[in-house]
């Protein structure tokens, strides 16, 4: 199938444009900066038209849907959020130092999707369950939800490293990091968009659950990591907001909220569940 | 009012409850009380395999703490409404201050905002403006609420706001996760969560509860008509739906059909097409012959439960069970033969008679409730089963699902509130200077300092553009 063909050369493109940021990073030659933005936008907008392609085909094959419904369309999918949030974040900002934090987590997703032998990449049809818009747009807005909190991952782990810079240390890479008040409130901003990118996805996954199962909350091991995974944003919010916590302990804190979201979308396989992607 | 006030926030319970380190706590209380119920499998199959894999002792100190069915446990219950007492009282001690901060009309005439101005928010007009009031008052009431203006000295100043309702969007959100905790409160109180099997034909009017397995009668009866199921190419399963009748005291109410993802509801009751499967049973056909004359064959075609008379009428036949798989062997029937004279006599008729010679040992192959000659002079024959899909409805009443779902759209509506709209003022000054006028733009903002930098400057823009045109 020529979309996942692409979309496997796709992890090679962002993998090069995950080497040119860090030459920046290093060196700080601007050129590489604006050639990884270059290379980025590019394999961002091919793996569009390979996301595309794959959908025209799903119909072509008589068994049509959006492609978001297994394991293997989700990966792709999280690389394609994580790309275009970045993109988004790059040109508000007018900062490149991002790139080399956040372009490895849409490389690895890609990687593990068109690489691994655990991840089928053909187009199945629909159990009957899994049809329904409130599916397309419970995976919608959980991706992108999960995409800005693997940005927030990224900008805590700049933090970190930025603590490590003083005007003794002689270290570009640290240097080129942007201050710590500005990622900070690039953290609390990502935050706030994952938040409320997974409210809206837990939401609808409850609309989409009480449609197909007759129940809106089953406690299903996937429903309740992505409960916890809201707690514990719930949690930095209130930290932030009220209790006036900045800078490390947020960034602590938002580390613990990925690692949740990581086990929501990979750990939970292995405990048993409802949720489809488990099993393909 | 201030007294009374002072006592309550001098209460320690009230202070204990009122406070944001509690929510982190409890946040994160439930955050890993959740994780330890994803790890020990809840209720259902997993749980008793899981039990029965541990000590004595182990088992015993789990489910005191009623760990394996913890969601509905009593501790993780008073855990939510610590919670929940815990966001009214929060909402309730602060609201005073969100309502001073929302209608509280600062000063027009104050000159801090005016301290530490960006170069941008300053120009300057040649002339003496004439009427200020009318120019720049007009054109602040059509941007901002609540706008006044005042005159000292050289200076007059002008303020205007908006979004002071950005104050309430945590109220609502907070607002919000009390409806969610309370609609599932209503729901399972007043709600419950049941399964039935509805065999194609058949009629039923009592589920069975998923919690404790005990029966539950409906108050009125359903019956699946027709059964339909679709499939993929590769054999999956397409679609599957149930034509439903609803029937009250027998009499014919309603006609509807369960598609998955498409339920039905019933007197409050709602049915959801969960699954499906087949069971033998919906029509026997028995072949008989006499014993030594093989050519002398019946064909009786027989419904289950059904008495149907013997070729020559020496008595009843019931076909009492019926097995798709009886014990490995395959289809079989069990055949009660109630004869006009004598003792009744039941045995079991294999559609295939081969295997049981085969398979069982032969004590017990010749055992007379595997003899299908038991009845002389006869032999039986099972000929064919025709089998029968039966429908798996999920029964549930939720009358909590609808405050749920108010909840739900509270919340992203307060989100939106609290996290897109602040509150802006603005303050405008002009001061009259020997060459003109000079005009500033000042303000703060509760949110998004840097979206509202930008808004100032394009304020700055317009009013020099209106003066611009003038002049
Ligand atoms: C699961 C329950 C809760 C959720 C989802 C929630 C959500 C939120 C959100 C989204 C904000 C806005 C944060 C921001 O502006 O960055 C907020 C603020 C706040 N929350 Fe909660 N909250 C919850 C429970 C509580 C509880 C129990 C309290 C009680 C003490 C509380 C007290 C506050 C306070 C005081 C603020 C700040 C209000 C302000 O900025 O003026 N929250 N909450």
């Amino acid at each position: 199938m020529i979309n996942s063909l692409i979309l496997s050369y796709i992890t090679f493109v962002y993998f090069g444009s995950f080497m040119l940021y860090l030459f920046m990073m290093v060196n700080g030659r601007d050129i590489f900066g604006r050639l990884a933005t270059i290379v980025t936008a590019v394999g961002f907008a091919v793996q569009t038209i390979a996301i595309v392609l794959r959908w025209l085909e799903s119909y072509s094959l008589g068994i049509g849907h959006a492609p978001f419904s297994n394991l293997y369309e989700s990966l792709i999918f999280f690389a394609w959020t994580v790309i275009l949030l970045y993109l988004i974040m790059e040109w508000r900002t007018k900062s490149r130092t991002f790139g080399a934090f956040v372009t490895p987590l849409a490389f690895l997703a890609l990687a593990y999707a068109s690489f691994s032998p655990n991840v089928r990449s053909h187009i199945q049809p629909l159990i009957p369950a899994l049809k329904s818009n409130w599916l397309i747009s419970h995976v919608i807005t959980c991706f992108f939800g999960y995409a800005a909190f693997g940005l927030s991952f990224g900008i805590s782990i700049m933090y970190l490293l930025k603590r490590l810079d003083n005007d003794d240390r002689k270290n570009l890479f640290l240097k080129l990091i942007p201050g710590k008040g500005v990622l900070d409130e690039l953290n609390y901003q990502m935050v706030v968009i994952g938040f409320l990118m997974l409210t809206l996805g837990i939401i609808t996954g409850s609309v989409w659950a009480h449609s197909a199962w007759g129940t809106y909350w089953s406690w299903d091991p996937k429903e309740t990591w992505s409960l916890i995974t809201w707690l514990i944003y719930a949690s930095v919010l209130h930290s932030r907001t009220v209790r006036g916590w900045k800078g490390k302990k947020i960034a602590i804190l938002c580390f613990i909220g990925f690692s949740c979201v990581l086990f929501t979308y990979f750990g939970v396989n292995y405990l048993a569940g409802l949720h489809s992607y488990a099993k393909s | 009012m201030t007294s009374s006030k002072t006592d309550k926030k001098s209460n320690a319970l009230w202070r204990f409850f009122s406070s944001v380190k509690l929510t982190i706590v409890l946040l994160i209380i439930l955050a890993i009380a959740s994780i330890i119920g994803t790890l020990i499998p809840q209720q259902g199959q997993g749980a008793v395999q899981f039990a029965k894999s541990l000590s004595p002792r182990w088992f015993s100190f789990l489910s005191n703490l009623n760990l394996f069915d913890m969601y509905h446990s009593l501790w993780f219950r008073l855990l939510l409404g610590g919670l929940g007492l815990n966001l009214i009282i929060c909402s309730v001690d602060r609201f005073s201050g969100a309502w001073k901060r929302f209608s509280t009309i600062p000063r027009p005439d104050r000159t801090k905002p005016f301290e530490h101005l960006q170069p941008e928010q300053t120009f300057f007009v040649q002339t003496k403006i004439n009427d200020p009031v009318l120019s720049i008052g007009r054109f602040l009431q059509k941007r901002y609420k609540r706008t006044q203006n005042k005159e000292t000295g050289h200076d007059r100043f002008f303020y205007g706001e908006k979004g002071g309702y950005s104050h309430f969007g945590v109220y609502l959100i907070h607002l919000s996760v009390l409806i969610i905790l309370i609609g599932g409160l209503v729901g399972s109180f007043f709600g419950f969560e049941a399964y039935v099997n509805i065999l194609e034909g058949g009629k039923i009017d009592t589920v069975t509860l998923r919690k404790g397995m005990s029966p539950l009668k409906l108050g009125f009866e359903v019956s699946c008509d027709k059964f339909t199921v679709d499939f993929y190419k590769n054999g999956a399963p397409k679609e599957y739906r149930s034509d439903l009748t609803f029937f009250i005291n027998g009499k014919e109410v309603e006609k509807r059909s369960a598609l998955v993802n498409h339920p039905i509801q019933f007197k409050g009751v709602t049915f959801y097409q969960a699954s499906y499967g087949k069971l033998p049973g919906k029509k026997v056909r028995l072949k008989i012959a006499k014993h030594a004359n093989k050519d002398d064959i019946t064909t009786l075609v027989i419904e289950p439960g059904h008495p149907v008379q013997l070729p020559e009428k020496e008595g009843q036949l019931i076909v009492v069970d019926v097995k798709g798989d009886l014990m490995g062997l395959g289809a079989a029937v069990q055949v009660l033969i109630q004869p006009s004279q004598g003792e009744e006599v039941d045995f079991w008729v294999f559609q295939n008679p081969q295997i049981v010679r085969k398979r069982l040992p032969a004590p017990m192959a010749r055992s007379p409730k595997f003899n299908a000659s038991e009845f002389k002079p006869y032999t039986f024959f099972l000929d064919h089963l025709e089998s029968a899909y039966y429908t798996g409805l999920q029964v549930n009443k939720d009358p909590g699902v609808n405050i749920v779902w108010i909840g739900c759209f509270m919340m992203v509506a307060g989100f939106f509130v609290t996290f897109f709209t602040s509150h802006r003022k603005i303050w405008v000054r002009l001061s009259e200077e020997e060459s003109g006028t000079k005009i500033s733009v000042a303000g703060t903002a509760s949110k998004n300092p840097v979206g509202f930098q930008r808004e100032l400057e394009n304020l700055t823009n317009d009013l020099k553009d209106t003066f611009s045109e003038k002049g």
